[in-house]
């Protein structure tokens, strides 16, 4: 018994001993997403984007001639998991960058963790506002905020779409709530009036007690923050139920996925979006054909932002000349990314701006610009 | 007994001196997390190895000392050493509630009333928004402040030692649990429930006891890890975490003191280095507790107390035979 | 109120969804006492099943839902013959970690296959609108609904009716006569479990055409018909169906007069409520069985 338990002690003892020292050979970056759980289908698309942004990197030689090397870990969307993929990537894998982790109190998690071994952490997708206001000094972010999203397009909506009235439905997390509660503030200063608010759990399947109650409140519009899984089902009952209001929303509701699932319930619906594959912009047109070569499907928003968010850090890496934090951190500051859909540049708080999103509306299963707009520094 | 304390203390013995011969900060915070799961696996051992029911509530508790030294720390500022036992016993209470009603009911009932009462509190803790922030949960629950002067090692250091006096303390408390009147009279329960009745063994007020103190164990170590990742979401009361527990007991071997420290072990171990299988990780994960259930249904210790019984039966004389399988019984 | 009808047709709709996917689970559980936490997983399997059947074979609904059910009433067969088998007398906790391995393998292995997006099995009817009254429905849900009650009638025959209908009542009234008697015991067990994984995953084929199909949606589907089996009493088939119908309408009107958010709560308050004063069911008169 005594032998057992120090035997299994001996070999943690042994484990450690066995991490070989790394030279000077490729350059890593450590990447936490959800590979697993509810949301992997968009954890994995920002693998996708990511790889697809390294393998161009490394055909062009890499940085200063070396290789760069992915290491990805599943934090599934979970602050414990994520947490600890951090711990591992961070002393096992000693990478100098962080990217990650998706959902907004998973990146909180990590963020902790990097700000206490001094580690920059670039969040593409993280989108909850508050997360650039904790004073933390060694986060990033490169995605839109539904704050952002809230402040450029509501006016938009509420003119073009006559909205007098508005119905929100948010998915019960920390994203769908933020969301609903950011645009509802902004259009109830515009003087749009809200007549619902209800949140469903995620891997919800029936709404009809939603949608019951939503077409006896008779809307001019419904705003919906929903991902695809439970948009689309969401969205198709929607036209099941025979409701004809003007639907808008935020989430990844313009990819070719949501269109395919929802099929013909999906035509009419706005999308503010910070990226579609059909987007103005010169770089956007080499993008979407290395990855349509290469995945053989359209990018949306989740692979534009793997992309956008592994080109930074490689980008700052570079600046930096070094493998180092520190420097990596400081030559992230002076980002000035050229991305697909605009410019990528950051506040001394972390906080990305510069680069374009966009109001589609979904015709004929294809998506169509409405407006693009430039996201100003806040 | 003996062979127990001596065991259990060499455990902890090499457990203390971990962090003095390794100084890599991941394994010790894979140190850190298995002891922590110990310590649940330990109180969740009272309930399913010493009282005999199957509990799938346990994160219940969890989740309720989590929350409660979250809010603590962070809306009344309490300090840590202050948090961790008052989540304790935040649990303790709920533990009483919960008890006092689940405890009536015997087999498969009784797993999934335990079952619905963690999904409740689930339920609760992601709705509540006002109390519990929902599903933003409370993030940012402050580490002792003299930490921020030291260097991450030496933090490592400080949250190891405090997982280790909290295992030192579930250890310690199980132990003299199991062994005293309590204890025995719980073990005569789950034998055989109406025999102990009819020597007066009232079933219900041990199987409280033993409740009460798994909740209060698995209460304070949801405050340790409240304050360690710093972050606490509905996700504490998910069914996922209670799969883990209940696999670290059976794996590990119920109803003695020992199994539940082999099953975190052997479970965290797993966990981690199936990380390098990636994606096959949990489908493989699954096969191993259907062949753990097939092949080793009372676990490693279990298994491996078994092994030794048949030994001693060999090597003994008849009549000594009856004697040291006597001495065995007991845990 | 006005919404009143339509919450009813809604809460009825959905119950009878989840009285058939508890079917399956009652049966196992009352026959067997075996705490079948792989159900949701199974019925996940169907559906994904049915999906290859009828989006990668090409076949239409009805030969897609007899290929699902063939193939993975074999599979419960298998499992039951090969893993329950061997632990079937230590009581209920082997179960329990059992199936609970179980449907970790499954829902991840599935995961791998087939991804993690939703997949959409084509209905044979369409999904639009269909106003009865006041009332919305479509011809996708009552098709659902008809075919729900259509299998509740076939098991019913079976039990009821058929050779093999008795030999397992007899089985779950008392193991030991039937060995007697002459009943191959093992091959009904084995028989009950394949029935209950058809009956699962038929039910998730079924409504991944209504809704659709993912790999994780095991675990809710689980909890669910819990809730129900609980409500109605273990191994009741009436108890099923109407648990079933009991929560969809408890979660339908709770929903619509509180607030969606906390719809999941009703059931598990339920089970709560049911198990404290009535833990055989809502409708079992009878205190004792098996």
């Amino acid at each position: 018994m005594k032998y057992l338990t120090s035997g299994i002690s001996g070999l943690m003892l042994v484990s450690c001993a066995a991490v070989a020292a790394e030279g000077a050979g490729p350059v890593r970056i450590g990447v936490i997403q959800p590979l697993t759980g509810s949301v992997a289908y968009n954890g994995q698309a920002y693998v996708r984007g990511a790889k697809l942004a390294v393998a161009q990197r490394n055909a062009q030689g890499g940085i200063n001639g070396r290789q760069v090397q992915l290491q990805i870990e599943d934090g599934q969307c979970q602050p414990a998991n994520s947490v600890n993929a951090a711990e591992k990537l961070i002393q096992r894998n000693k990478v100098p960058v962080l990217a990650g982790a998706f959902c907004s109190s998973a990146t909180a998690a990590v963020m902790a963790v990097a700000e206490k071994y001094k580690i920059p952490l670039l969040s593409g997708v993280s989108s909850k506002a508050d997360l650039t206001e904790k004073g933390m000094k060694y986060f990033f972010r490169s995605a839109e905020t539904d704050r952002l999203m809230a402040r450029t397009f509501s006016k938009i909506l509420a003119d073009d779409l006559k909205l007098k009235s508005v119905a929100y439905i948010g998915v019960n997390d920390d994203w769908g709530r933020g969301g609903v509660e950011d645009f509802e503030k902004d259009l109830n200063a515009l003087g749009v009036k809200s007549v619902m608010k209800e949140y469903f759990d995620h891997g919800t399947t029936d709404f009809y007690t939603l949608l019951t109650k939503l077409r006896a409140l008779k809307p001019d519009g419904v705003f919906v923050a929903a991902e695809t899984q439970d948009g689309s089902i969401l969205v198709k009952q929607l036209k099941e139920f025979g409701i004809e209001t003007k639907v808008f929303g935020v989430g990844s509701w313009a990819t070719a996925d949501f269109i395919g699932l929802t099929g013909e319930a999906s035509e009419g619906i706005y999308a503010a979006v910070p990226y579609v594959s059909n987007m103005k912009g010169e770089r956007n047109a080499g993008f979407v054909d290395s990855y349509q070569k290469e995945y053989k499907q359209l990018p949306g928003k989740y692979d534009a932002s793997g992309y956008n968010a592994m080109n930074i850090l490689m980008q700052a890496i570079e600046r930096a000349g070094s493998d180092e934090p520190e420097k990596i951190r400081d030559a992230l500051y002076r980002t000035d990314y050229k991305a697909p859909n605009g410019r990528f540049q950051f506040t001394e708080k972390g906080e990305g701006y510069g680069f374009d999103t966009v109001l589609v509306q979904i015709q004929g299963g294809k998506t169509h610009v409405v407006t693009q707009a430039r996201t100003e520094k806040p | 007994m003996k062979i127990q304390r001596t065991c259990l203390s060499a455990f902890m013995l090499l457990a203390a001196a971990l962090p003095f011969i390794v100084s890599d900060q991941y394994i010790l915070h894979v140190a850190i997390i298995v002891m922590f799961y110990a310590v649940l696996a330990t109180s969740l051992n009272l309930v399913v190895g010493y009282v005999g029911e199957f509990s799938l509530g346990h994160t219940a508790f969890l989740g309720t000392g989590a929350y409660a030294a979250a809010l603590l720390s962070t809306q009344a500022g309490w300090p840590m050493w202050a948090t961790i036992p008052a989540a304790g016993v935040c649990a303790a209470v709920m533990g009483t509630l919960i008890g006092a009603i689940t405890l009536r009911l015997h087999g498969p009932f009784f797993v999934i009333i335990t079952l619905s009462f963690s999904e409740v509190l689930r339920l609760i803790a992601n709705n509540w928004v006002a109390v519990t922030k929902g599903p933003m949960g409370i993030a940012g629950v402050p580490q002792p402040a003299f930490l921020a002067q030291i260097d991450t090692l030496a933090g490592k250091h400080f949250y190891y030692a405090i997982a280790w006096s909290l295992l030192a303390l579930a250890l310690y408390l199980a132990y003299r649990f199991v062994n005293s009147n309590a204890g025995r009279a719980a073990v005569a329960i789950r034998e055989n429930r109406y025999v102990a009745q009819s020597v007066g063994i009232r079933p219900l007020n041990y199987s409280m006891m033993a409740l009460v103190l798994g909740a209060f164990l698995s209460g304070a170590a949801g405050g340790f890890y409240a304050h360690y990742i710093s972050f606490v979401g509905p996700e504490m009361f998910r069914f996922a975490f209670m799969v883990t527990m209940i696999t670290m007991v059976l794996i590990g071997g119920k109803g003695t003191l020992i199994g539940p420290l082999v099953g975190a072990l052997l479970v965290t171990f797993l966990e981690e280095y199936l990380r390098e299988a990636q994606e096959l990780r949990l489908s493989l994960f699954g096969l191993i507790v259907i062949a753990i259930v097939l092949f080793m249904p009372n676990g490693i210790m279990g298994f491996v107390s078994r092994h030794r019984e048949k030994r001693e039966q060999n090597q003994a004389s008849p009549l000594n035979m009856n004697v040291s399988a006597t001495n065995r019984r007991s845990a | 109120m006005e919404l009143l009808p339509q919450y009813i047709a809604n809460g009825l709709v959905i119950g009878a969804f989840y009285a058939l996917s508890a079917l399956g689970l009652t049966l196992i559980l009352g026959l067997m006492r075996v705490v079948n936490f792989a159900h949701g997983e199974l019925y996940m399997v169907g559906g994904v099943m049915g999906w290859w059947a009828t989006a990668r074979l090409g076949l239409d609904f009805f030969s897609g839902l007899l290929l699902v059910a063939v193939v993975l009433g074999t599979f419960g067969w298998l499992i039951d013959r090969f893993l329950i088998e061997r632990i079937r007398d230590q009581g209920e906790e082997p179960g329990i970690l059992l199936t609970i391995g179980l449907s970790i393998f499954l829902a991840n292995t599935a995961l791998l296959l087939v991804g993690t997006a939703p997949l959409k099995i084509e209905s044979p009817l369409a999904g639009g609108p269909l106003f009865i009254g006041p009332i919305v429905l479509t011809k996708a849900r009552l098709f659902a609904v008809a075919v729900s009650i259509a299998l509740m009638i076939i098991t019913y025959l079976v039990i009821q009716k058929t050779r093999l209908g008795r030999a397992m009542r007899a089985t779950f009234q008392d193991p030991m006569a039937a060995k007697l008697v002459g009943i191959r015991t093992a091959n009904i067990y084995a028989g009950t479990f394949a029935m209950g994984t058809v009956i699962a995953s038929m039910a998730g084929m079924l409504l991944g055409s209504i809704y659709s199909t993912q790999v994780s949606i095991g675990g809710l589907v689980s909890m669910k018909a819990f809730v129900v089996v609980i409500l109605g009493g273990m191994g009741s088939f009436a108890g099923a169906i109407v648990g079933g119908l009991l929560l969809g309408l408890a979660e339908a009107l709770w929903g619509g007069y509180v607030a969606t958010g906390w719809v999941d709560i009703i059931g598990f308050i339920l089970v709560i409520l049911t198990l404290l004063f009535r833990p055989y069911g809502l409708f079992v008169k009878r205190a004792e069985r098996a």
